[in-house]
């Protein structure tokens, strides 16, 4: 347990609330005349949330003691960071690129950093796992399923 | 007896051969599913709804829907037998429905008796699907009987007993719970509000106005935040893996463990039936139960076979038991029945009282078809325990990046839109953090499912009563289910002041 995270959390939630309840007076209401409208069941979640979040930054005082406070904070530099930020940046490329260059190129590039990432070397196994997944999911959906992906830009 | 006539109705449909096929690939992908570390039941159900809408496309509706069903299910049920496979020569549980079978199955491996633990664990879940299986039979009629008459006040009332029950044994601090379920509700609501047509929190977008897909934010904080949590991680110590011998348990080993085996489906059944409880908590009761009633509870955790025979009957009979309220109510009552519902969703069929009636060859294949599946799963589990346990050894270092490169592959699949991939990665961080500080995510899945339809019952409740909240507690039943819903969320809390350890329910 975290109590920097849990008393954010709670602050954030907070917030979420607030703008809940503001945000649901906006929705237009119904035309038939029921005052149960389309904005009740969002403007009672909003109410609840916010009572929610306010027992947990009381909690977060109160139980103080029981929080481990300990430096196990993980360093930004260590190398578990590292990995997930380039493994999470190729992930995000991935996404974004895959309907402009298709399905097996990215998938190919994705899997080739993400293998390497994790283990360093071994390229003649990294290079042929990741062609045979990129084309086995490929031709598999889309051939013998008869599904739809992007395929490669230039044809 | 119409019942059985509609049983073997269900059976002429379970074996019609693509049927068969279908039940097979579960069943057998369910129990790579249990046996990976990384993949709990749910993604790996969530991971394949692509993958068989596509299959049965060609199929007319009903048919489709039942064969992907089908293969679903076997997922689901598959991997609670082969969740056993790590715990007892791992000692690293595939998923948390089996921690328990790691304190004595382990041992058992390291004298050398791990077929025996594994067959064991086989046989007991064998048996405990069919017995949860005759309870579903003889149950769905009646209980869909009697839920036919539920208005949508006592619908609104038991679907938050629903999420009550995931919420209150979900994690430890029911605050949290409850910030994920509301949070899920609160999802649920964006997009174009079904009832009265108007946008709600689509700011002019238009890939929000169908709202946010269910299956994209499962598959993010399931799938995607399990692996990012095993990339923070430092990489484990390699256990050497236990080497199996002999498969067969020898006949004092089954004299030992018939009658933890009844007990454990028997107490899982029940378990499972109720919403919120699950496969972990009833593997986690069986334990317990089978310590206390026996002569010499000192011999549990060095490798008494009864340790491992319950808790795995258990948790297959409480996967059994969750199906009930699911197909006769249509309200899950874990994550995994959530994504399960959200299937026949995208089917258009409603699971729920009208299910039997309506669509019988859906509900009655998909019961006969467990029957086999259980069946196949105990004739493949003997002889290929060694293969399943290969998988085990299958590197980190290819499969976190194919976990990743599926989800996004499922999610493309069946939303086609680079929105839907960009929240796929956000709930894939946000569930590693949310896992990681103990807010639980499997109610924020269930709200998400259930929210429009608690919020339908809910406004046509109050259209019935011209806007009185009174009208869900004057109905008995609704009143009922409430005040069971409060206490559901009190009494957990009442032990814990008090000092107590509360079991809590971490699955999915």
């Amino acid at each position: 347990m975290n109590l920097k995270f849990d008393r954010m959390a709670s602050i954030v939630f907070l917030a979420l609330g607030i703008l809940v309840v503001v945000e649901s007076q906006k929705i237009s209401t119904s035309a038939y005349g029921s005052q149960i409208g389309p904005s009740t069941f969002p403007i009672g979640l909003g109410i609840i949330l916010i009572i929610l979040s306010i027992f947990l930054f009381i909690e977060t005082i109160k139980h103080k003691a029981t929080y481990k406070i300990v430096g196990e904070e993980e360093d930004i530099k260590s190398p578990n960071y590292k990995r997930f930020f380039i493994i999470f940046i190729a992930a995000l490329g991935y996404v974004l690129l895959l309907e402009k260059l298709g399905y097996l190129i990215t998938t190919f590039a994705f899997l080739v950093i993400g293998f390497q990432t994790l283990e360093k070397g071994k390229w003649v196994p990294t290079i042929i796992i990741a062609a045979t997944f990129s084309a086995f999911i490929y031709y598999g959906f889309v051939n013998v399923l008869g599904g739809s992906l992007p395929g490669l830009p230039f044809l | 007896m119409e019942t059985i006539q509609y049983l073997m109705n269900g059976f002429a449909i379970a074996f019609q051969w693509h049927n068969i096929l279908f039940a097979l690939v579960g069943v057998i992908i369910g129990t790579a599913v249990g046996v990976l570390p990384g993949i709990g039941p749910m993604s790996g159900v969530a991971l394949l709804i692509p993958v068989t809408a596509t299959l049965t496309s060609g199929l007319p509706v009903e048919m489709a829907a039942t064969s992907s069903i089908i293969l679903l299910a076997g997922v689901y049920y598959g991997a609670m037998y082969g969740g056993s496979t790590t715990s007892i020569l791992l000692n690293t549980p595939g998923e948390s429905s089996s921690v328990v079978t790691t304190l004595d199955g382990y041992q058992m491996a390291r004298q050398g008796r791990a077929g025996a633990a594994l067959s064991i664990a086989a046989i007991g879940s064998f048996v405990a699907g069919i017995v949860s299986l005759i309870g579903l039979v003889l149950l769905a009629r009646p209980l869909s009987k009697i839920a036919i008459n539920f208005g949508p006040a006592e619908y609104f009332s038991l679907m938050l007993l629903g999420l009550a029950a995931v919420s209150g044994l979900a994690g430890k601090s029911i605050t949290k719970a409850l910030i994920m379920t509301v949070l899920g509700l609160l999802l649920g609501s964006i997009g174009i509000d079904a009832v009265s047509g108007i946008a709600r929190f689509t700011y002019d977008q238009p890939v929000l106005f169908s709202g946010i897909e269910f299956l994209t934010v499962a598959v993010g904080l399931f799938a995607l935040g399990e692996v990012f949590k095993t990339i923070f991680e430092k990489d484990g110590s390699d256990e050497p893996i236990a080497k199996i011998t002999r498969i067969l348990p020898t006949k004092q080993d089954l004299k030992d463990s018939a009658a933890p085996i009844g007990r454990g489906s028997l107490l899982g059944f029940f378990l499972g039936v109720l919403p919120g409880a699950g496969a972990t908590l009833a593997s986690f009761f069986a334990y317990i139960t089978e310590k206390k009633i026996s002569k010499n509870p000192e011999s549990f955790g060095k490798g008494n076979i009864a340790g491992v025979a319950s808790p795995e009957s258990a948790n297959n009979a409480a996967s059994g038991g969750a199906m009930i309220p699911l197909l006769t109510l249509g309200i899950p009552g874990s994550g995994t029945t959530a994504i399960l519902m959200g299937a026949f969703v995208m089917y258009n069929i409603q699971p729920g009282p009208l299910l039997f009636e309506e669509h019988p060859q859906v509900a009655w294949g998909l019961i006969a078809s467990m029957f086999l599946g259980n069946l196949m799963l105990l004739i493949l589990n003997m002889p290929l325990v060694r293969v399943f346990a290969k998988i085990i050894q299958t590197p980190k270092k290819y499969l976190l990046p194919i976990i990743i490169a599926i989800s996004i592959f499922g999610v493309y699949a069946v939303q086609y839109t680079t929105f839907d991939l960009l929240v796929l990665l956000a709930c894939g961080v946000l569930g590693y953090y949310f896992a990681k500080n103990d807010f639980p995510v499997a109610p924020l899945v269930l709200a998400l499912v259930l929210g429009p339809m608690i919020e339908n019952n809910m406004r046509r409740a109050l259209t019935i009563s011209n806007g009185e909240f009174s009208i869900f507690v004057e109905k008995p039943l609704s009143l009922v289910f409430l005040v069971v819903a409060f206490l559901w969320i009190c009494i957990p809390l009442v032990l814990k002041l008090r000092g107590k350890n509360v079991i809590i329910n971490e699955e999915g």
